[in-house]
This record gives structure tokens, C-alpha cells and sequence, in this order.
């Protein structure tokens, strides 16, 4: 697994089969005899044989006391897009990559904007979904959402992306209410020599070079720029929307390790703008620096300690003025408690100035602020049973609006055999407040239509979930999970002056299941259906006139289904199809998408590809929310050529 | 009776040790066996039906032991498999993968010429692996097993690799053509 998510989730090092004392000699001269007798029999290799490359390529064979932990074994609804899962796909974007996991919801809004979510509350300023980037937190702690226009790696580095649905507070803090996502590039050690991306189509441009090398015997560096830039979209009558725009994007990622110790150094800055003289089309910039340090003891433990600074400003006239500067600092400690438990515990600090300038429609007041969250958490990873685990963890973090939060979860994983594991989890998380929810006033002039709420606290989910994860055959494997959300202190509005309240609550059910298929050795099909019912109402006495639907526009179900087949002589072919259900308030029609991709490797230096997204329909819109103008979504072509001399 | 018990209580929990503790070996043995759906031979070098498909390791017993287990009963594309243990200068007739071992990489250069063009995928696990001629050579990346392959030192020996082995190596590389 991932650094990110293996080291925080579930466990890692081997609980000794040792006793203490004096037994504990003995018992490891018995265990290696006997694991050699356990070796004769075979049973568990032949289980490496069954794993995929990709599998192989990830576990770990780290000495005696860490342990690979292979996701198959992890108590969570996580699916993992891996790199040849994007490189497929045509993606050219982080948002459109995030299309292949199944437990998400992706629309595109407009030419610039996204509306992700999962398990539901899809919203352009959707806020109860954590999102990294190699372990730097990217949404914006002033709506508690992702400026997806500003986030962006070199897709061609990417190692994978985890994305886990449902709450993961407990370990990952406030706002992991409904999901995780965590983008993972590769180490600089994997990413050496250069590469030329050249990627031209009917909606946008893109242009990416990267370069990597060594530094002496044990390091690794690689840079990269980037530029691209996207066509307008038009509205259903036709007439175009000036929102064309562009971004730029320069970086660098450095790689040590000396014995015990790894070390990570990496940092990016961007710059993007919308059309010239077109009004509500941001400007941005941002710059990051970050650093991490891993350590691993002889017996076991290890220690990772990670910070990073983060200034990230945005300019649009219309809506936010802000300028962001953050400073992060973590450390996590996990060692073997005896040898049935696995103990993890770590904290952060994380201070932010906010510095805002009044908009044509907004106002934040204070204009500049200084925030902070504090964090500790602590898991304890118990074998109940041969084939029981226990994971019982809790965090508690603070911060400005509301003092300190109780973020507790526990996760019941049973092991029938190692092709099966059945799993249910309880937890509690939250959305603690943003800005916008306690000093925001809209219009940016009184008189004010809507302030934010000084009453404001967090919205409380507290969730049910239930898994199945097998692979029967070594062609197939698939996952189910089934979940319960019930919410408390929603965020709700109130008649014009509106105060920001907490009146809404209910609850979401739904399923999530996918599965993959490798029909032969070389065409492989995979799919994901998810479902979602909401029941949400305003409580008794609330005067919000808008009710649940300003939380979120969301369909029933969505669907995909995705194919992949080598052809001889370095062709590929690959079609994804999906179907997104209706949505409710504001209604939009369901839509179905076939992309499809001719990929050809002509040698070891030139890969050509030629995607076509939204193959069958001249355009379609994705989503709309309550007073936004839709847009559509046209068909698009891109053709892409890499070069890695 | 309870000690027979108990034994097997342990016999459990250490089946699921041992398992944590995978080796690199072990992840290397299990690679070699998928390596072989992910080539292309040429049609002659496989054999009929049921001609076995063997694996020389050289150089690495405990791989070789490794490889045997996890290869039991198994088989590539119809051919069952066989893995057989060599020594440098033995006789490298009938096979369809190679595994040189660190420990007698410096024989490498006297092996490709005892191939000389044959049918061979041959895999290595050292520094000079891919520039010595081997096609695919392990490396160990951040404690995980990866792998670059030379897909133009395959093609000098008419295998193809295919994409999807080439876009989980670490690396694509020039190797000698």
C-alpha cells in the first residue's frame, strides 16, 4: 500500500509472535523453524502468485518486523486508481482521473469548475471530503473545499490515487466526513530521465516536460513544468461563457534514503488566469514546500514526522478575494504492543493566516483571520482471533470556532481466508466550521441577505458500514459496501437577513460496489455502481425556505463500466461507458458517456493516443446548482503523444 | 492432546506470519511466474500442448525453492511448469525464462552468448543487469521489488513483451539492440 494510507491505516508492523522474558528467544527459533515448515506446505506463496503486477510491484519486503499490508485487508471502502488505470483512461486533468474511482461522484460544472463528492452533499463548494496531495492537505479552510482549478500534478508521475469513502475523522481529522482522497506521486528514484507530454485537442491544450536524475548513491531529484489551457464552454442555448482559461505549473520532488532513514523534499508553484477583461474569472498563484521524514527501528516502530508551508491566493472580483498562508506540522509514532496489538498515535499543529478583500458579492468579516487546529490521535490495532482484528481509534482536534472535537471510529475485520474478508465499521466525524459559515456576507455591501452564523458549530455525521471484499478466482475480484449516514446540525439558511444555522438532519443510505474481471490475458473489464438515498428535512421551528437541497444536488445511482484490451504490435483500445441518474433540485437529466481510447506504443520512445470523451453526444450538462447558469459539457478529442527519450 | 492443540493454534498464526514476512525472494518468485503470461514466445519455442514451460534459475537457490512452490500445479498459457536449478556452464537447452542471480551475475556475458539469439527471456537482479544484456532486472525501490525491462534486448531475442508488463516496470530502457 501507499505510505499515506498504509501507514496510517490498519496495520503495518508484525505483532511478534513473541512472548516477553525469557520465552522470547525460544519462540523465535520456533517461529522460524516452523515458518520454514509452514514454507514446505506452500499454502502462502501460492498466494503471491495469485496478487497482480500491480500488487507485487507493491508490497513491501521490508525485513522481519514491517509488514506489507495489502488492501484486501483493509476495514474501509477504498479503491486505489493506479497509474496504468489513468494512462488508459485519456485523463489529462486531476478531476477527469477521479472519474475512475467508483465510490466518487465527479461533475464537471464548467469549463473550470468540479462538483466531487461521494456518499452525496455534490455541491461546486462541496465540504466534507479531505483531499492531499502527497500528504499536504488542499482544500481551502475558508468553504471547506477544493479549488479544483488550482490543484494539479504531472499525471504521468502519479503512482496511484486512494480514494476512501465514508468518514476516516479518526484518523485524518475534521472534514473526512465522507471521504479521503489521496493523490500519491512517485518517488524521484521512479521517475528518472525525461519525458515530453504533448497532449492537443477541440477543448484544450496541454504541454508537460519532467526530467529526473540521481544525487550520489542514495538520492534522486526529478523537476517538471507544465502549461495548459481550456476552451470556453456554452450554456444550453448556445451562447458561450467567457470562461476560457489557463494555468502553469512548476515543481520538484527530491528522494533519499540512508539505512533506516528515508527523506522527502518537494514543492510546486502555479499560476493560472481566466480570460482577459471577462468578469468572475479568477486569477491564482500558489507555492508549496514540503518535507518528510520517515524512520524505521530494528524493532518494528517507526516514526514519520512531515511538514510543509502552503501560500495559495485567489483573485476573482465577483466572488473570493483571498489569500491563504498555512503552516503544517505532523508526527506519527507506530510500534508493536506485545503480540496482539499495534499501536499508533501522532498530532499536528496547523496555523493559517486568511487575508480577504471585499468582492462585488462577498464579505468576509473579519476580512483577515488567524486560524489554527491542533490535532492528537491515537489507534490500537487488535487481533482478537486468528482471523479477527479490531481497529479502535479516536482523534481529537481543535479549532478556533468550535475548541476541541471528539472524532472516535472502530473497525471490525474477519478474515474467513485470504481470498475474503468481511468487515463493519462505526465512527463519528465531522465538519467543523469554515469561514463562510461563521464570517461571510453576502452581498459584499449591506444590506446583507445572507451573514454568516455566529452561532454556527459542526455538522455531525455518524456512520454505519458494512464490506465484503473477495476475489474468488485470480481473474476476479470485487468489493460491496453498504452504508448509513446519520447527520445532525446540517448547515441551513433562513429567510432574507439569513443567519447561517445548524437545522437540517437526516440520514443517507446507499451502496457501493465494483468489481474486475480479467476476461484474458489481454482485455480486462471493470465496473462500479453506486446508490444513494437521502432523507433529509429542515427541523421543526427552522425558517430556511430552501431546505436540504442547497446541501447538495445528487442522483440516485450512478454506474461505469470500463474495458481495456491489448491489441498486437503495441495497440491498445480501451472504452469506459457511464450513466449518471437524474438529478433532483435543480433537476437535471440523466446522462449517459462513452470515451473511448486508440492508444499505440510505437516504440520504446514514442506513445501516441487518441481519446475521445463523451463519444456519442455533441454535449450534455453534468451538474447545476440552485441560480447557476447551466453549462454544457461538449464532446471532446484529444490527441497525446509522449516522449521519453 | 491439548499440546497437539496448541501446536496447530501456532501452526495458524504462523502460516499468517510467515505470509507477513514475505520475502524478496519470494516477491521475485512470484513475478518470474507472472512474467510469463505478460511475453510473447515465439510460436516454435513453447512446444505442443503440454510441453513444459521451464524456468532455469541460476545462482539463487532459494528462489529456485521459492519459484517451485508457488509454480506447483500451476501453468502459462496450457504449458505446466518446471523449474530447474543451474549452475554456471550447465547446459541451457529447453528453457523459456533464465534468472540470474546476484550471485553469478559476473557469468552473464559467457550466458548471452551461450543463448546467442535463442528464445530466452532472461532475468536479472544486478547494477549491470540491462547494460550487460539481460532484458528484465530487478531492483528494490523504497523496500518494494520493481523491475526495468530493455524490450529491445527481448526483441534480439524474438520476444515480445507486452504494454502491460511495460507500464508496471519501473523503467523502459534502452538495453543493447
Amino acid at each position: 500500500m501507499s505510505e499515506a494510507v498504509s501507514e496510517r491505516k490498519g496495520g503495518r508492523s508484525a505483532a511478534g509472535v513473541v512472548r516477553s522474558g525469557a520465552g522470547a528467544l525460544f519462540a523465535s527459533v520456533l517461529i522460524a523453524a516452523l515458518c520454514a515448515v509452514a514454507r514446505a506446505q506452500a499454502a502462502d506463496e501460492r498466494d503471491l502468485g495469485e496478487l497482480s503486477l500491480e500488487q507485487l510491484a507493491n508490497i513491501e519486503v521490508t525485513s522481519v518486523s514491517r509488514r506489507p499490508e495489502k488492501l484486501q485487508d483493509a476495514a474501509a471502502s477504498i479503491y486505489v486508481i493506479t497509474a496504468e488505470d489513468i494512462r488508459r483512461s485519456g485523463a489529462t486533468t486531476l478531476p477527469e482521473a477521479l472519474r475512475l474511482a467508483p465510490n466518487l461522484q465527479v461533475a464537471r460544472v464548467d469549463s473550470r469548475t468540479y462538483a466531487i463528492s461521494a456518499r452525496g452533499f455534490n455541491n461546486a463548494i462541496g465540504n466534507k471530503l479531505l483531499v492531499m496531495i502527497d500528504g499536504r492537505t488542499v482544500y481551502s479552510p475558508l468553504f471547506s473545499g477544493v479549488f479544483w482549478d488550482q490543484q494539479d500534478v504531472m499525471l504521468q508521475d502519479v503512482e496511484r490515487i486512494e480514494v476512501i469513502s465514508g468518514p476516516g475523522a479518526a484518523l485524518w481529522g475534521a472534514n473526512a466526513v465522507n471521504g479521503v482522497i489521496n493523490v500519491i506521486t512517485r518517488s524521484a528514484r521512479d521517475t528518472q530521465g525525461a519525458l515530453g507530454v504533448l497532449q492537443t485537442g477541440n477543448t484544450q491544450g496541454q504541454y508537460g516536460f519532467r526530467y529526473g536524475g540521481k544525487i550520489g548513491e542514495t538520492g534522486a531529484f526529478r523537476f517538471y513544468g507544465k502549461a495548459e489551457d481550456y476552451n470556453r464552454t456554452e450554456l444550453l442555448n448556445g451562447s458561450p461563457v467567457f470562461n476560457g482559461w489557463g494555468r502553469g505549473q512548476a515543481g520538484f520532488r527530491a528522494d533519499w534514503s540512508t539505512g533506516d532513514d528515508s527523506f522527502t523534499l518537494q514543492g510546486d508553484s502555479y499560476r493560472g488566469h481566466g480570460e482577459l477583461s471577462a468578469v468572475g474569472q479568477p486569477t491564482f498563484s500558489g507555492t508549496n514546500l514540503l518535507g518528510r521524514w520517515n524512520r524505521r527501528f530494528a524493532d518494528g516502530s517507526g516514526l514519520r514526522v512531515q511538514t510543509y508551508l502552503d501560500h495559495a491566493s485567489r483573485d476573482d472580483i465577483l466572488t473570493f478575494r483571498d489569500t491563504m498562508d498555512t503552516f503544517d506540522v505532523e508526527a506519527q509514532y507506530g510500534t508493536p504492543l506485545g503480540e496482539r496489538q499495534h499501536l499508533l498515535v501522532g498530532g499536528g499543529q496547523r496555523i493559517a493566516r486568511d487575508e480577504t478583500l471585499k468582492s462585488l458579492l462577498i464579505q468576509f468579516s473579519p476580512a483577515n483571520q488567524n486560524l489554527r487546529w491542533t490535532s492528537l490521535f491515537a489507534q490500537d490495532e487488535i487481533k482478537l482471533a486468528e482471523r479477527l482484528k479490531l481497529t479502535a481509534g479516536a482523534k481529537l482536534e481543535s479549532n478556533i470556532y468550535t475548541g476541541w472535537e471528539f472524532l472516535p471510529s472502530a473497525r471490525l475485520a474477519w478474515k474467513p481466508d485470504s481470498r475474503q474478508l468481511v468487515w463493519g465499521a462505526l465512527s463519528r466525524a465531522v465538519r467543523a466550521p469554515a469561514r463562510v459559515d461563521r464570517e461571510f456576507f453576502f452581498p459584499g455591501n449591506p444590506p446583507f441577505f445572507i451573514v454568516g452564523g455566529p452561532n454556527f458549530v459542526s455538522e455531525v455525521s455518524n456512520v454505519f458500514e458494512l464490506g465484503y471484499r473477495a476475489q474468488p478466482t485470480d481473474v476476479l475480484s470485487y468489493s460491496l459496501t453498504a452504508f448509513r449516514s446519520f447527520h445532525e446540525r446540517l448547515r441551513s439558511g433562513a429567510l432574507p437577513p439569513a443567519t447561517v444555522q445548524n437545522m437540517i438532519e437526516g440520514k443517507s443510505t446507499g451502496l457501493e460496489a465494483w468489481g474486475s474481471y480479467q476476461v484474458t490475458r489481454r482485455w480486462r473489464l471493470s465496473g462500479g455502481l453506486t446508490t444513494l438515498a437521502q432523507r433529509l428535512h429542515t427541523l421543526p421551528g427552522s425558517p430556511d425556505p430552501t431546505g436540504p437541497s442547497a446541501l447538495g444536488n445528487d442522483p440516485d445511482y450512478q454506474w461505469m463500466l470500463r474495458s481495456q484490451l491489448d491489441l498486437p504490435a503495441g495497440w491498445e483500445f480501451d472504452v469506459g461507458v457511464r450513466r449518471v441518474a437524474a438529478l433532483p433540485v435543480p433537476a437535471l437529466p440523466a446522462y449517459d458517456a462513452v470515451d473511448a481510447r486508440l492508444g499505440w506504443r510505437a516504440n520504446r520512445q514514442w506513445s501516441v493516443s487518441l481519446t475521445v470523451q463523451n463519444g456519442f453526444d455533441p454535449w450534455h450538462p453534468e451538474f447545476t446548482s440552485s441560480g447557476a447558469a447551466v453549462n454544457q459539457i461538449p464532446r471532446s478529442a484529444i490527441l497525446s503523444v509522449e516522449w521519453r527519450p | 492432546m491439548r499440546l497437539r492443540l496448541a501446536a496447530m493454534l501456532a501452526g495458524l498464526v504462523l502460516t499468517a506470519t510467515c505470509w507477513a514476512q514475505a520475502t524478496e525472494y519470494q516477491v521475485k518468485a512470484a513475478f518470474l511466474y507472472k512474467f510469463g503470461g505478460y511475453v510473447e514466445w515465439p510460436a516454435d519455442a513453447l512446444g505442443g500442448a503440454g510441453a513444459p514451460f521451464t524456468v532455469g534459475v541460476m545462482g539463487a537457490e532459494e528462489l529456485a525453492a521459492e519459484l517451485s512452490q508457488i509454480t506447483s500445479g500451476r501453468s502459462t498459457s496450457g504449458h505446466p511448469i518446471s523449474v530447474r536449478s543451474l549452475r554456471p556452464g550447465d547446459p541451457l537447452e529447453g528453457l523459456q525464462v533464465l534468472f540470474v542471480g546476484r550471485d553469478d551475475a559476473a557469468h552473464l556475458p559467457q550466458i548471452l552468448d551461450a543463448l546467442h539469439g535463442r528464445p530466452v527471456l532472461v532475468v536479472t537482479e544486478s547494477d549491470d543487469g540491462l547494460p550487460d544484456g539481460s532484458m528484465i532486472n530487478f531492483v528494490l525501490v523504497d523496500d518494494k521489488v520493481r523491475f526495468d525491462i530493455a524490450p529491445a534486448s527481448a526483441e534480439h531475442g524474438n520476444l515480445r513483451i507486452s504494454s502491460r508488463l511495460l507500464a508496471v516496470a519501473r523503467r523502459v530502457v534502452g538495453g543493447q539492440s
